[in-house]
């Protein structure tokens, strides 16, 4: 078919023309400018196609003047699938949909007809400029299709317009990176500040201006600040040190090898133990009687057991993690609705296809509520563990700084394993959600 | 209407003719015998739509479960194109891909893409490489009007767009018999509108037996070959309607008068079977 001429319109006329039109009424003036800026003009004469069912859907078209047919193809399922469109009605929306690269319709013109055509990609990219807007636009879309050409069920695809307009399919990190932004926009990270601010104020005020009786003995907070990021510190610890990075990176260490051997034995055997009756009647018991048993109480028996102080801090750091890990897994399995199991087997999928396509994904997010527990209890006993044996690390720092009156250094000692043991738990969700997108795109559905 | 040129009236489906004979479940919870299904027989034809009709709780999914293999049954024998799939030698069927269920409240892997759900089937069966099985499945799929939700998990698209995506996953396999539990009894009365008119079109298509389950009349009516109106527990046929309005069906049914006449005559058996099963006030099941 001849393609017509691109022909230049007055920004003002085409401004007038889109504010007529369904989805483009309640646009701001500035934002219709940008999208009148990328529009041109073109006229048809009758008998014309503009396009058929199956081509290229690249542009979206406004009638100006003039009369179209428009027939949607019959796997578009539309109620009534003929349409006349005149003057102020919007064609070609399949330039907008995700994933659905070509034309559904078919467009003869009637009547000699005026039309403004806009590309559909750089519509998106206008209309991502504002998403607030954007949003609406859509919408109306979204109600347009469903109304004025009777097409049921886009809501899926319609969802997908409001991806691609964001510009971003989030996946892996993208999720992360559009999560910090979004959580830099709210209130959050300023109400995370003042709360910060109010804590330390209070301790400084506390300790350095009112000399409260009951906080003589601790170290003030410019104290602690000063010594940390001191050259020379007064008790042999801070920023500047050697020492201090050596005992974070043997705690890190400790805790990293004993987290892994915890995932690694905690979670195939709470998947068994959940997937199996059998499994469970054995091991259960034993296990409900370990589980209540403090860190600190196994002290004494790790370091019979082991000869290697080493070994002992890690096996006690292992212990805790290991048991939170093993029964969130467990709670996993079973909270498995049962339906999946028996989808699963009624599209005939064997039993270890079962555990590995049914159980194993759909226990992940209780796997790694486990995990996220399981790193917290692991500082928690890396530092027990520490501060009983061991030479380096972190609870050792903040033991023998006790034993030698360095009280500004036990304060460092506190504040690091804070930090450090936060951005561990952080990693830990991070690798959660990369392994869960469905998860991870639910709950933003959820969440809109 | 596509339908009406897609399927040649009256040309029999060859397979998945399910017989019912003399079936009974008792259920033995601590001691207590419960009967939920008494004596049930029921012929269904091959690619015939059966709807069975009855009030929540009455056993009906006893039934669709004894068929599935999901349950055992006390006594009696079920069959399929002759073969027994269970009775009382053998009384829990084996769960297979020639008898697919659609759950009441969807079964869909929420961790699996919508294509990856559909090619499911095959890929676990090893009939189809990964690559095939997902190239039948986008066909199928654009077949169903449901291309351009292929890639998304089932968590974001609508969930009258998750119960047509679980029935074309369930035809993936080339069943004898779809199993249908209430599934759209979730759904809102426009949304229903659209998958009956849907449910119909892929039926007129892929010739398959269905045995569906709901507690809604209309729906059993419009949608139905026959009509089983269930006692309430234990659960045994207590009407079976005929219907003899011709298929293809649309929407103009609802308002013809036959269809009026059908309710009718109907109406007051299912009224009487959901009085005594509220008057028993048995748990939804």
């Amino acid at each position: 078919m001849p393609t017509p001429e691109k022909q230049p319109m007055s920004p003002e006329v085409m401004l007038g023309i889109l504010k007529a039109t369904m989805p483009f009424q309640v646009v701001s003036e500035a934002l219709l400018r940008k999208i009148a800026a990328i529009g041109w003009k073109e006229s048809y004469r009758a008998g014309q196609t503009l396009y058929e069912a199956g081509g290229p859907a690249e542009d979206l078209f406004i009638v100006v003047s003039g009369k179209i047919d428009h027939e949607l193809q019959p796997g578009v399922n539309a109620r009534r699938p003929m349409k006349t469109l005149v003057e102020g009605d919007v064609f070609g929306w399949a330039a907008l949909l995700e994933k659905v690269p070509n034309r559904l319709a078919k467009a003869v013109c009637t009547e000699d007809a005026l039309i403004i055509r806009i590309n559909g990609e750089e519509l998106l990219k206008v209309l991502g400029s504002d998403p607030d807007a954007g949003d609406v636009v859509m919408s109306r879309f979204a109600t347009m299709i469903t109304r004025d050409y009777t097409v049921p069920d886009l809501f899926a695809q319609l969802r997908g317009i409001h991806r691609k307009m964001h510009a971003r399919d989030p996946q892996g990190m993208n999720v992360t990176l559009y999560r910090l932004t979004r959580w830099l926009k709210s209130p959050r990270p300023y109400l995370m500040f003042i709360g910060l601010s109010i804590f330390f104020g209070s301790w400084y005020l506390a300790v350095e201006v009112f000399k409260l009786p009951r906080f003589r003995e601790m170290p003030g907070i410019t104290t602690v600040v000063i010594e940390w990021l001191n050259p020379n510190p007064v008790f042999g610890l801070s920023l500047y040190s050697e020492e201090y990075y050596k005992h974070i990176a043997v705690s890190i260490w400790r805790v990293t090898q004993a987290f892994l051997l915890a995932t690694a034995l905690g979670v195939p055997l709470g998947l068994f133990l959940g997937w199996s009756k059998g499994v469970k009647d054995y091991v259960f018991p034993i296990f409900e009687l370990l589980r209540p048993i403090p860190i600190l109480a196994w002290v004494p028996i790790a370091i019979v057991m082991f000869v290697a102080t080493e070994s002992a801090v890690i096996f006690l750091t292992f212990l805790a993690s290991f048991f939170a890990t093993a029964l969130n897994t467990m709670l996993g399995v079973e909270s498995i609705d049962e339906s999946y199991v028996r989808a699963a087997n009624c599209l005939g999928a064997s039993k270890s296809q079962v555990f590995f396509h049914v159980i194993v994904p759909g226990s992940l997010p209780f796997v790694f509520t486990g995990l996220q527990i399981s790193v917290g209890v692991s500082w928690f006993s890396l530092v027990a563990a520490e501060m009983v044996s061991g030479q380096y690390g972190l609870g050792y720092v903040i033991n023998t700084s006790y034993t030698m009156i360095r009280y500004p250094t036990i304060i460092i000692g506190m504040i690091t394993l804070g930090a450090v043991g936060y951005v561990t738990s952080a990693m830990v969700r991070v690798a959660g959600d990369y392994m869960m997108q469905w998860r991870v795109r639910e709950l933003a559905l959820g969440s809109r | 209407m596509a339908a009406a040129t897609a399927m040649p009236q009256g040309a029999a489906a060859t397979r998945g003719a399910i017989r019912i004979e003399d079936v009974v479940k008792i259920y033995d919870p601590e001691g207590a015998a419960v009967m939920a299904v008494d004596h049930c027989s029921l012929d269904i034809a091959a690619g015939e739509i059966c709807m069975i009709v009855g009030p929540s709780g009455c056993g009906k999914t006893t039934l669709l479960n004894a068929i599935a293999g999901f349950h055992e049954i006390t006594s009696g024998r079920i069959t399929l194109d002759g073969e027994v799939l269970c009775s009382t030698e053998k009384p829990r069927s084996t769960p297979g891909s020639d008898r697919v269920v659609v759950f009441q409240n969807g079964a869909l892997f929420p961790w699996k893409s919508n294509l990856d759900n559909v090619a499911f089937g095959p890929v676990m069966q090893g009939k189809l490489s990964k690559t095939e099985a997902r190239e039948k499945a986008l066909s199928m799929m654009a077949d169903a009007g449901l291309n351009g939700v292929e890639h998304n998990f089932p968590g974001e698209v609508s969930s009258g767009v998750r119960r047509r995506i679980e029935i074309v996953r369930a035809l993936m396999n080339d069943p004898k018999v779809l199993l249908l539990d209430e599934p759209y009894r979730a759904l809102d009365s426009l949304t229903k509108s659209v998958m009956h008119e849907a449910l119909l079109e892929i039926y007129y298509r892929n010739k398959v037996t269905i045995f569906f389950i709901t507690h809604d009349l209309e729906e059993a009516i419009f949608l139905g070959h026959k009509v089983a109106i269930m006692t309430s527990r234990p659960c045994k046929p207590k009407k079976i309607l005929t219907v003899d309005i011709p298929h293809p069906r649309d929407y103009g049914v609802l308002t013809s008068k036959r269809f009026r006449e059908l309710i009718e005559e109907t109406n007051e058996a299912v009224h009487e079977e959901a009085v005594k099963a509220f008057q028993s006030g048995e748990k939804e099941g």
